[in-house]
């Protein structure tokens, strides 16, 4: 993997400068869950300042609160040394705060000069020349190269993201908080945000960067805050940052085992046969799959890999080529496949969406694709399925463990954990994972890691993944894709190959 | 903006819900006062007319229930379907089918004995009016045709259907002209249980309580209610989407059916046009306001048919047009559905200068 060099050059000369934002005491509460508690935080101008904790640690909570999403229950937000109330995000733009969320904002068929001036038009008429040239010259002073002519639609997620810093910088603001904003990017893009927030911190500006990623925490970040179940448990400064070992340590409270131990274990019967694959977007795709391995797909998102997901879990009907899950054809599988015992279980990346119902207890979430196995005639046996959702809920160790309470209260984690436990109960021969620790942190990222190595021993798994670090500590065999075509498969084995994964992910074919 | 400015709860109300709901209708009440005070009406003695011509005796009671019966059925199809994010506003129709239906077998057969007759009645409602539903949700599956357009357009062919029979062929060559089938037997006639109130209501008890059961504790009902919170997971966890929307629609009309059939034996005793009068429409207005919730359906059954009841007393006493109730049904369903809005949000002096 890449390691960053950090470019600051001109650090010394924000060393001891007064906080521009200080938190103080700040303590939210949403009915009896306490968020944040008695939080207190400097944001000091030129230093970036990195916020890592576990997911539900409360890092976005506080910096909605910080951006005039929330309000605080108690506490003090203090700018430049003066009390300063916060109602919507409008106060805090004013007051030079402003955040990327890890959803853009943008207006996909403008171009990013109109976007980054969108609301700010100086004047009545406007010439597109002219606020292209102002872009581009903001654009310029902080490294954040864009062709400010571009339509947005047409921009990857790494330029989405700059039109979104231009857009806070074009406004002045003076703290920019950014929430998870590598998760979207290739190996590239990020090294190019690292590079720009180095530039923006060498002129002045305060960055604040929410991540539970440690090696870019070490990387990017002057300061470092850790956050555990709403407190701020430790603070490192400028030059006591410790090493990864300590921060994983201290942020999720205990030690953690970051080596798995992923032994080979004796292959099975195939259980996925994809033979010359077409249409849709796909480029005569070839992939099998035998029980007691994990394929891992790795490939930048976008490539492919969502339209093959859809044809392996029959939501997609296949254009051309042949495809057999489980020794069965796809038209003799699908539409209506196994309920249980040979089946196929799919833990899609969109677990809020797809894969569980926001409003709906767990019980009722874990019914969801078990439901036939509580069913006696017509009617649902609802208290076998409440003990069984205790029993998965201690087992997969989902937090807070209230069957009663609706999907929307887990963290993102946790809400995987009951999925997985929930596609587990069904004994798939074959388990799709797409993307399955995307956003989640580092105690539950190895949690579903372990789980699914276990679970190899009894099926087998198609593992989509945009981080190569995933890819590599799970798989077997790894494939790699890019514009609709596997570029290469190899067992992980292959170093020279799993050396070069970067560059085909980029479509460059090594030799 | 005047001082004011609104803020989002970090919670919804609870209790404070109930009175958000009396704020509504007292503001309904209020404008529909008003409305009547431009008009030169007497606005108080108006409400107090309004109060006693539905609720304030025994006969307005009687009354009352009778017509809540055929709204609590179609409020109860409604809101099934409702649940489910299907919307069908098609009960008026499946409810002039249900009367057509069991009319057509009281015409085919009326020597029947009771325990024939009034089974079949009941099954030729049922599947007539499940018949006028399940056409539209067949049409939204298969060809992507609205559900709102379809079902809004089979009740004017049902309506006008009802009246082709009754001016045509069903006519009483006895009934001088006017557009009505014979008068039904006695064994085709839903018989008086309590007062005025007829056996009907055990239908409607049965009914909300076998629908209870169904949704609660059937699996076909956990699917409907997943279909309705998050389709995309429905497909996901592959729930037969397209056979759950033909099925909450064929309850939904089926249920309708049955309020045709009551409303066509017991209360009229023969078939005739006057039978349509909106019940399907009102029922919608119920299951909004009842937010879908049975129990709460049979509340406000009652409530907006007493409203009908009452303003048939204004007409009366204070040559109020019977359309009025049209009006106040309205002006209940926008004041309570924008008083939820509080549910959620508030007013906060704004502290800015």
């Amino acid at each position: 993997m890449a390691e960053y060099v950090n470019k600051r050059t001109n650090r010394g000369a924000f060393a001891g400068q007064a906080p521009f934002v200080r938190l103080q005491a700040i303590s939210k509460h949403f009915g009896k869950v306490r968020a944040n508690h008695e939080i207190t935080l400097d944001i000091r101008p030129g230093m970036i300042k990195a916020l890592l904790g576990e997911n539900g640690a409360g890092k976005s909570t506080l910096m909605s609160i910080l951006s005039g999403r929330f309000q605080q229950t108690s506490g003090d937000i203090l700018v430049d040394g003066a009390l300063t109330a916060f109602h919507s995000p409008k106060d805090a733009i004013k007051a030079g705060i402003g955040m990327v969320y890890q959803h853009f904002m943008l207006v996909e068929s403008m171009t990013v000069a109109q976007n980054v001036l969108l609301g700010q038009e100086k004047a009545f008429l406007i010439s597109p020349k002219e606020q292209e040239r102002e872009v581009a010259a903001l654009a310029e002073q902080y490294g954040l190269p864009i062709d400010p002519s571009a339509t947005v639609s047409s921009l990857s997620m790494g330029e989405k993201q700059r039109v979104e810093i231009l857009k806070l910088l074009y406004r002045d603001s003076r703290v920019l908080i950014l929430d998870e904003p590598t998760a979207v990017l290739t190996p590239t893009e990020t090294e190019q945000l690292f590079d720009a927030m180095w530039r923006m911190a060498d002129q002045g500006k305060s960055l604040v960067f929410i991540s539970h990623k440690l090696k870019e925490v070490m990387a990017v970040a002057d300061e470092i805050a850790i956050l555990r179940k709403g407190e701020v448990v430790d603070e490192f400064k400028e030059a006591d940052v410790p090493n990864e070992a300590v921060l994983a340590n201290r942020m999720v409270g205990r030690d953690v085992e970051l080596a798995l131990d992923a032994q080979p274990v004796e292959l099975g019967a195939t259980v996925l046969d994809v033979q010359g694959l077409d249409g849709d977007g796909l480029e005569d795709i070839m992939l099998s799959v035998r029980k007691g391995e994990i394929v891992a797909i790795a490939g930048v998102a976008g490539n492919g890999q969502k339209e093959l997901v859809e044809v392996v879990c029959g939501l997609r009907k296949p254009v051309r080529g042949d495809v057999s899950i489980l020794g069965l054809e796809w038209h003799d599988f699908y539409p209506r496949p196994p309920r249980k015992g040979r089946s196929l279980a799919y833990i899609p990346e969109d677990r809020q969406g797809l894969a569980t119902c926001k409003f709906v207890d767990l019980v009722d979430n874990f019914l969801l694709t078990t439901r036939h196995s509580f069913t006696t005639g017509p009617f649902l046996n609802r208290s076998k399925a409440v003990d069984t959702t205790i029993e998965i809920v201690e087992q997969f160790n989902v937090q807070p463990g209230h069957i009663d309470a609706d999907a929307r209260a887990l963290s993102g984690g946790n809400l995987q954990k009951l999925v997985i436990g929930r596609e587990f109960f069904r004994q798939p021969d074959i388990i799709v994972a797409e993307n399955p620790t995307q956003g989640l942190d580092i105690s539950a990222t190895e949690e579903v890691w372990q789980r699914l190595l276990e679970v190899r021993k009894r099926s087998g798994i198609l593992l989509i993944t945009s981080e190569l670090n995933e890819a590599l500590q799970l798989a077997d065999r790894i494939a790699v894709m890019y514009r609709g075509r596997i570029i290469d498969q190899f067992p992980k084995s292959d170093t020279k190959k799993v050396e070069a994964i970067g560059l085909m992910m980029a479509g460059v074919t090594p030799e | 903006m005047l001082g004011f400015t609104i803020e989002k709860r970090q919670e919804p109300l609870k209790w404070g819900s109930f009175f958000i709901f009396l704020g509504a209708l007292v503001f309904s009440l209020g404008v529909s006062a008003l409305l009547l005070a431009i008009q030169g009406k007497p606005p108080l003695e108006a409400m107090y007319l309004l109060w006693d011509g539905a609720f304030a005796h025994d006969w307005a009671l009687e009354d009352t229930v009778l017509k809540a019966i055929p709204i609590f059925l179609c409020s109860l199809g409604v809101a099934v379907c409702f649940r489910m994010q299907i919307w069908n506003i098609g009960a008026e129709g499946q409810y002039a089918l249900g009367a057509i239906g069991a009319t057509w077998v009281v015409l085919s057969m009326p020597d029947a004995p009771v325990w024939v007759l009034m089974p079949l009645m009941f099954l030729a409602a049922a599947t007539l009016g499940a018949l006028w539903a399940i056409i539209p949700a067949l049409l939204r599956e298969k060809m992507g045709l609205n559900e709102i357009i379809s079902t809004l357009m089979f009740n004017y062919i049902g309506i006008l259907f009802l009246e082709f029979l009754v001016y045509g062929s069903w006519k009483d060559p006895a009934s001088f002209g006017f557009p009505m089938t014979i008068m039904f037997p006695d064994t085709a006639i839903i018989g008086e249980l309590f007062g005025r109130i007829h056996w009907g209501i055990l239908v409607c008890a049965g009914a909300a309580t076998a629908l209870t059961v169904f949704l609660k504790h059937t699996r076909l009902g956990f699917e409907i209610m997943v279909s309705g919170e998050n389709p995309r997971a429905a497909r996901y966890a592959r729930m037969p989407y397209s056979a759950l929307v033909v099925l909450v629609m064929g309850i939904c009309g089926a249920l309708a059916g049955w309020a045709g059939l009551i409303e066509t034996s017991a209360t009229l005793n023969r078939l005739q046009p006057t039978i349509v009068v909106g019940y399907g429409f009102t029922a919608i207005v119920v299951a909004w306001l009842a937010r879908l919730r049975i129990t709460s359906i049979a509340g406000y059954s009652i409530l907006l048919a007493g409203l009908r009841v009452g303003v048939e007393n204004l007409q009366l006493e204070l040559q109020v047009p019977a359309s009025f109730t049209g009006i106040m049904q309205g002006l209940i369903l926008l004041s309570v559905l924008a008083g939820q809005f509080f549910n959620w949000y508030s007013f906060q002096r704004s502290k800015r200068g």
